[in-house]
């Protein structure tokens, strides 16, 4: 468990950071992930796909559900994410700027239409059918977008 | 089914997402176990997207973790213990596992290391101990045969019913000196050297006995033997035994010039 923690916890703080631009609330989030991880340990199925595609699934359904309770609006999501995402290099965070520099420039290498469907839905925390409603797009290019940007990043990411 | 279009219709993806109802997932889940290349598809989609959000990762602050084990720690940490034999935890295991495999090895290369060169020094160790044990063996055995035949010469030299003719030296040998001892009854003769000088390899010392003032044959003899050699047999009647110089085998009479020692038998 603390092994999963200390590989994955960054990862799934990011997704859950996006989706919910409060700090401490992200964090809180984190935690309930992990307990639910912790809990349903037993539930998960290898063959269903990998540890860590289900724990991110947790996460963001988890995150999601937090921004559709009372305390969140939806308008938090168009809010301003700088603050808190930003915020990386500040004390009590941890983040490789090398990396982080390292992700700005993939982004880059993707045509227009590809990238902003990278970035709402992994880095702005939107679902495909969000993007599909706020932005005017059909939901099948949408689809179609993620699906060759996810190609261009297994090149890019060198997936074997 | 065309599995290319299924593919590219970018469901994978948005499986991969979370993006699906129960019933689309549960269509996915099923073809995931019929068709290998769709699992590779969606194996490799899901790489890239662990990929990228490690890339995009933020670390949460240490008091999270802290807080978030206490938590763990405080639900049933017994029960929890028990569960641990499933596919993720199973990663914790393994690297203890792993850690402990590593070790255990390295202690048993040591001990076996170590117990190779014991084993080692110990066969050398018994091999000598064998060896020895053969070369006593082989001593013991000389001596006893030793043994054996001093007793025989004992029984012989004892026996009141062999008799002791000494042979002294003739002027060709002067310091000469030989023994003879004979039984009358059983006709045995034995011959102990006491100084006879070595002789040329084509010549033999032969013994004679002279009967009636005959000699007699009683065989040849190098002059390199220890303790007692039996001789021909000589008839009773004898009343000197005499050593001569000849040809290696010996001839049919005497060679009387080369006469080395000589002795009568005493009467009685």
């Amino acid at each position: 468990m603390e092994y999963l923690y200390d590989h994955y916890a960054g990862a799934l703080l990011g997704v859950i950071a996006r989706i919910i631009k409060k700090e401490e609330v992200a964090e809180e989030v984190l935690q309930d992930v992990f307990l639910k991880v912790w809990d349903r340990i037993e539930s998960y199925d290898a063959s269903k796909g990998k540890l860590f595609t289900w724990m991110l699934n947790i996460a963001r359904n988890q995150a999601i559900d937090k921004t559709r309770s009372k305390e969140f609006s939806k308008d938090k999501k168009t809010g301003d994410i700088d603050n808190f995402v930003n915020r990386i290099d500040n004390e009590g965070y941890v983040e490789q700027k090398v990396e982080a520099i390292g992700l700005q420039e993939l982004l880059k290498v993707l045509p227009e239409d590809q990238r902003f469907i990278i970035d709402h839905h992994y880095l702005k925390g939107y679902t495909q059918a969000e993007i599909s409603e706020e932005f005017n797009l059909p939901l099948g290019t949408v689809k179609t977008r993620m699906r060759l940007a996810m190609k261009e990043l297994r090149n890019l990411l060198k997936v074997e | 089914m065309n599995v290319e279009a299924y593919i590219s219709s970018g469901v994978l993806e948005a499986y991969a997402l979370g993006e699906l109802s129960d019933q689309e997932r549960a269509e996915v889940e099923k073809n995931l176990k019929q068709y290998p290349e769709i699992r590779k598809e969606l194996a490799q989609i899901e790489e890239a997207q662990e990929k990228f959000l490690m890339n995009a990762a933020i670390q949460p602050r240490a008091a999270v973790k802290a807080n978030l084990f206490a938590k763990i720690e405080g639900q049933k940490p017994a029960t929890r213990v028990v569960k641990l034999p499933t596919e993720s935890t199973g990663i914790a295991f393994w690297k203890f596992a792993a850690a402990a495999s590593v070790t255990i090895a390295l202690i048993s290369s040591y001990l076996a290391y170590d117990y190779w060169n014991k084993w080692k020094k110990t066969e050398n160790n018994l091999s000598e101990l064998i060896a020895q044990n053969q070369r006593l063996a082989e001593d013991y055995n000389k001596v006893n045969q030793r043994l054996d035949q001093i007793g025989n010469y004992l029984s012989i030299t004892d026996n009141p019913a062999f008799k002791r003719v000494v042979m002294t030296g003739t002027p060709n040998a002067p310091g000469a000196l030989a023994s003879v001892y004979w039984n009358e009854s059983t006709k045995e003769v034995y011959l102990s050297i006491q100084d006879m000088k070595q002789l040329a390899q084509e010549n033999q010392y032969q013994l004679w006995a002279i009967i009636n003032g005959k000699p007699v044959d009683a065989g040849v003899f190098d002059s390199n033997f220890a303790g007692l050699l039996k001789m021909k047999d000589i008839e009773a009647g004898a009343s000197t035994f005499a050593v001569t110089i000849e040809p290696r085998g010996g001839k049919e009479s005497p060679t009387l010039e080369t006469m080395q020692v000589a002795g009568n038998v005493v009467k009685g």
